[in-house]
């Protein structure tokens, strides 16, 4: 165990693609923590779907000495940075005494860059704000050590100028993180608290706890418990990530590492948790903070072969012993059989479960278009509504509550007629714009979440030719005049298209997406009429007319074979197709909502760009 | 059951923007080194053959008539030697109108050939221009004039619609044109965009519109009618014929009577296995020289092959399947939509059936 003097706690808090990884990667390399043959890009992303995408999901946490006056231990704690993991952020910097805000000295503040900052502050860390990129010709560290030196309080010819690429002044971040990043405080007298950040399930180890000891000493073997859950465990090992896994005899106060819990539930150590000893050695007020997961979003998640539902509930099952903040009930449809509702923190969150569950467990899924969890309120009653399908009739309630988000944007001020335009198409309420600079503005608007979750983002940064930058948090229920719009096919409703509207937008909506049904939908074999209905009064209707042509013309020389297999493609093709009553469905159909206010070609859905 | 006998000859003057049969222009030099590769490839498979009785001949293209009358008259005579063909088997050779003239087709008379096939497309000048056809209306009349006053008395047309600009109204002239000259047999094609062609590639860059299949539907419509009318019985998807002039041929493909393909890529079947030649012809060439099989490929039928073909075979050619043989609700969904009928306990596509076949076929041999 190190002297708590010696020991400095931080993160690094960037925007995305402000070079957060980067830094890290030169951290390792100038205290010797990874040896050169090992080293790679990303080094503390881990998961494939991370590299990719250039993102970090899973919290991460590596012990470093560094020698100055004296030898230091480091504890860098790598965060998520999406606006869906606002939360596994929060903990991760309450893990912390300080943190470095790292800019792109070409881009300056950002949303997210914003929003990190508020939650270091709010956190009482130290914050060390550092310009990044100064290599690139593009950088204006002036103008960027000017907005970032306003927003943190410094004078901007401290602010620290650096390059992770190139690794220039990086010695030097590290000399100020060790001046100015306060010792741990916390007894080894006291009762253990230790706050758990992330956990993952180890298929061999059971859940693997990361842990900051706040309190207390954290032996290797315990008895312990965990105060949220309320729920005990025989502690097996306990270790620093140096950057690999290694055992240490205890934890001490202010040391950061991980835990083998004993337990074989990840949602018993969930992130925000506090571990204590069992017994009359046992804490009697946990760590502030804790929230259970919440998941905004929902979805309907469907096997698009029938028989694969066991295959997919068993992989659900694998996957939320890794992510605690994954919810999902079986729900069934009349469009798309069995399956199931499930809660996401936010789209990428979404995202990224299918694309593993798709990846690692070789699912084919169809996935119904995204909404936000409503509240239906019918005299003392709130009835929770998951699925826009399940929505009350209109005047069996009183009315229903939606989720409300603060945004806040960050876009040069040419754009800032184009921001506000959207935001108020999307029903947002202006809070205030200030400035960074002359060229730069921050808008905060109110927002009903369910207008930003499908689209929002992509709009913005086309209206912005990319510049502008998106984060936002939830700040609660609002009453809203929102109505049920259902499609009828041939007559039929088709749960799977219901979705819930703002009445003012109901009809376009509904044209909209009866419209793109028109196109989606292949000619059959009799005219499938297509409606939009709120209640049941019809908004809009299309016809496909029926197909009437599909035949082989020729069947030359006898060459029946090529006959044969272009008439097994097209069953192949049919294969594809979901039977809704008598009408075939591509699967694309059903995600077609969320691309209802998007011009052909535009990609939806996903809020992040990942890193080239 | 009789056998076919199909020969590729895959010599054109020049290439039609819309074809992708394997066919070839500038290799005229090759012709008669090919005409004895066929010669010689008909030797290769005489004692394999032997038994089988050949009702029909089909030289096929390609171009048969680029060949001299004479190659053609002597390739018919050594076929006959090394097979045995019925008296009074149907011979049948493709022409393209710009190849032939009434001495020609007079020699072919004689030399035994019983069917003409010409690639009359249209009588709409635009519309062999989109189709890139060199040939223009007025050698089509030529042509057939030349044949009639040879003596052929079995002359089949080949019709497209549905090319880029052909509307309803001058699809309705071809046809009367067509009927007006009172050939025995008119086939009649949607034209269909293969994407290996100039034509295709000039679709997928959206330089030609393709097809629009609700006006070659209203083009078969009209067909199906006009054709009718005239006395035509249509007894293939793409096929009418006076009663008795149904080209045996090409009925063989279709009842599963086994075929033997000679020359470059051309197919063949027998007991449940199809085969088919190597395609370029230097290849072919080159391996029947060597006094090989110009085999390239083969496959056997599985049970669910045969019954996709039975279905999609029987339902081309309106001899139906069995009602029995059909899932009862399947079969009173398409009676109800006027896309089947019932004939002698068979379920026959309608007009309109035939237009939706792959559907059926789809359904019924599910």
């Amino acid at each position: 165990m190190t002297e708590t003097n010696r020991l400095r706690n931080f993160c690094i808090v960037a925007h995305i693609d402000h070079g957060k990884s980067t830094l890290a990667d030169r951290i390792l390399e100038l205290t010797h923590a990874v040896a050169a043959r090992d080293m790679r890009d990303q080094y503390l992303d881990r998961m494939d779907l991370e590299r990719e995408r250039g993102i970090t999901i899973k919290a991460q946490a590596v012990r470093l000495t560094y020698q100055l006056d004296d030898t230091y231990v480091l504890n860098l704690i790598d965060t998520p940075g999406h606006v869906d993991f606002t939360y596994e952020v929060s903990r991760s910097l309450a893990a912390c005494e300080g943190a470095v805000l790292l800019v792109d000295a070409a881009q300056g503040i950002e949303a997210q860059t914003l929003a990190n900052f508020h939650l270091a502050r709010d956190a009482g860390l130290a914050i060390i704000p550092a310009l990044n990129k100064i290599d690139l010709p593009q950088a204006d560290p002036e103008e960027t050590a000017r907005e970032v030196g306003e927003l943190v309080g410094w004078d901007p010819k401290d602010v620290l100028r650096i390059s992770a690429k190139t690794g220039q002044d990086v010695p030097a971040l590290l000399q100020k993180v060790i001046e100015l990043v306060p010792a741990p405080q916390g007894r080894r007298e006291d009762p253990l608290r230790a706050l758990v950040f992330d956990s993952t399930f180890d298929a061999y180890r059971g859940v693997v706890a990361y842990v900051r000891v706040k309190d207390g000493v954290l032996p290797s073997r315990a008895k312990i418990h965990l105060m949220a859950a309320n729920a005990d465990s025989e502690a097996e090992e306990c270790g620093v990530f140096a950057p690999e896994a290694t055992p240490v005899p205890e934890l001490g106060p202010g040391e950061v590492g991980y835990l083998v819990t004993g337990m074989k539930d990840v949602h018993l150590a969930k992130v925000g948790d506090t571990v204590t000893i069992a017994g009359k050695h046992r804490a009697r007020e946990p760590l502030p903070g804790y929230r259970e997961p919440k998941p905004m979003v929902w979805s309907g998640l469907y096997p698009a072969e029938g028989g694969d539902y066991t295959a997919l509930r068993d992989a659900l099952d694998k996957l939320k012993l890794n992510d605690a903040a994954l919810q999902y009930e079986p729900e069934t449809s009349k469009a798309l059989g069995f399956g199931f509702r499930c809660g996401f923190l936010g789209l990428l969150h979404m995202d990224i479960v299918k694309e593993r569950l798709e990846r690692e467990f070789g699912l084919e899924l169809i996935a119904t278009a995204p909404n936000v969890e409503f509240h239906v309120i019918r005299g003392n009653e709130v009835i929770v509504v998951h699925n826009p399908s399940e929505m009350p009739a209109p005047g069996t309630y009183d009315h229903v509550e939606e989720p409300v988000v603060l945004a806040t944007i960050v876009t040069p001020s040419t754009y800032l007629g184009a921001v506000l335009e959207l935001c108020q198409s999307r029903r947002g309420e202006l809070i205030d714009i200030t400035y960074l600079s002359p060229e730069r503005a921050e808008v905060h608007y109110r927002l009903p979440l369910a207008e930003i979750i499908f689209d929002f983002f992509d709009q913005l940064k086309s209206k912005t030719r990319g510049y502008a930058s998106l984060d936002y948090e939830p700040v609660g229920y609002e009453r809203a005049d929102l109505v049920r719009v259902d499609i009828l096919l041939h007559g039929e409703p088709v749960d799977a298209f219901s979705s819930v509207v703002h009445r003012d937008k109901a009809a376009q909506y509904g044209r909209q997406l009866v419209e793109r049904l028109r196109e989606l939908i292949p000619r059959q074999l009799f005219d499938v009429a297509i409606q939009a209905a709120i209640g049941s009064r019809v908004v809009a209707r299309e016809t496909i007319k029926a197909k009437r042509k599909d035949v082989l013309a020729k069947c030359y020389g006898g060459d029946i074979t090529r006959k044969r297999k272009l008439l097994e493609q097209q069953k192949k093709g049919k294969a594809r197709l979901r039977r809704v009553g008598r009408v075939d469905v591509p699967q694309e159909a059903f995600i077609a909502a969320l691309r209802v206010d998007q011009r052909a070609g535009q990609k939806a859905g996903q809020r992040t760009g990942g890193k080239p | 059951m009789t056998a076919g006998l199909y020969v590729h000859v895959p010599f054109c003057l020049t290439r039609c923007g819309y074809c992708d049969f394997n066919a070839y222009a500038g290799l005229g030099h090759l012709a008669s080194r090919y005409v004895d590769a066929l010669e010689a490839e008909a030797g290769l498979w005489a004692d394999a053959w032997r038994g089988e009785r050949f009702g029909s001949v089909f030289l096929g293209g390609g171009t048969p008539t680029t060949l001299d009358a004479d190659e053609l008259a002597r390739l018919l005579a050594r076929l006959r030697e090394r097979f045995d063909l019925e008296p009074g088997a149907e011979v049948t050779i493709e022409a393209n109108p710009d190849t032939v003239d009434e001495e020609k087709l007079a020699a072919l008379r004689e030399a035994g050939y019983t069917r003409l096939s010409m690639g009359a497309q249209s009588f709409d000048q635009r519309v062999l221009d989109a189709l890139e056809r060199v040939h223009g209306p007025a050698s089509v009349h030529r042509a057939f004039a030349a044949a009639r006053a040879a003596g052929h008395t079995d002359v089949n047309l080949d019709l497209i619609y549905g090319a880029n600009g052909e509307t309803l109204a001058s699809w309705r002239r071809t046809l009367e044109e067509t009927i007006a000259l009172r050939p025995e047999h008119v086939s009649a094609y949607a034209l269909t965009i293969e994407p290996a062609t100039p034509l295709g590639r000039k679709v997928q860059a959206g330089l030609v519109p393709g097809p629009e299949p609700d006006l070659q539907a209203d083009m078969f419509d009209l067909a199906c009618e006009l054709l009718g009318e005239a006395g035509y019985g249509h007894y293939e998807v793409s096929n009418w014929a006076f009663p008795g002039f149904e080209c045996r041929h090409n009925l063989g493909y279709w009842r599963k009577q086994p075929y033997l393909g000679l020359g470059a890529g051309a197919h063949s079947y027998r007991d449940g296995r199809r085969w088919w030649n190597v395609r370029p012809p230097a290849e072919y060439l080159d391996v029947v020289e060597h006094g090989q099989r110009p085999v390239g490929g083969e496959e056997r039928l599985t049970p669910e092959d045969e019954r996709l073909e039975d279905v999609f075979l029987k339902l081309r050619i309106l001899e139906g399947v069995p009602v029995a043989s059909v899932d009862r609700d399947v079969a009173s969904g398409f009676l109800q939509q006027g896309l089947l009928r019932r004939r002698d306990g068979h379920l026959v596509p309608t007009e309109r059936g035939m237009l939706l076949l792959n559907e059926l076929v789809l359904a019924l041999a599910g």
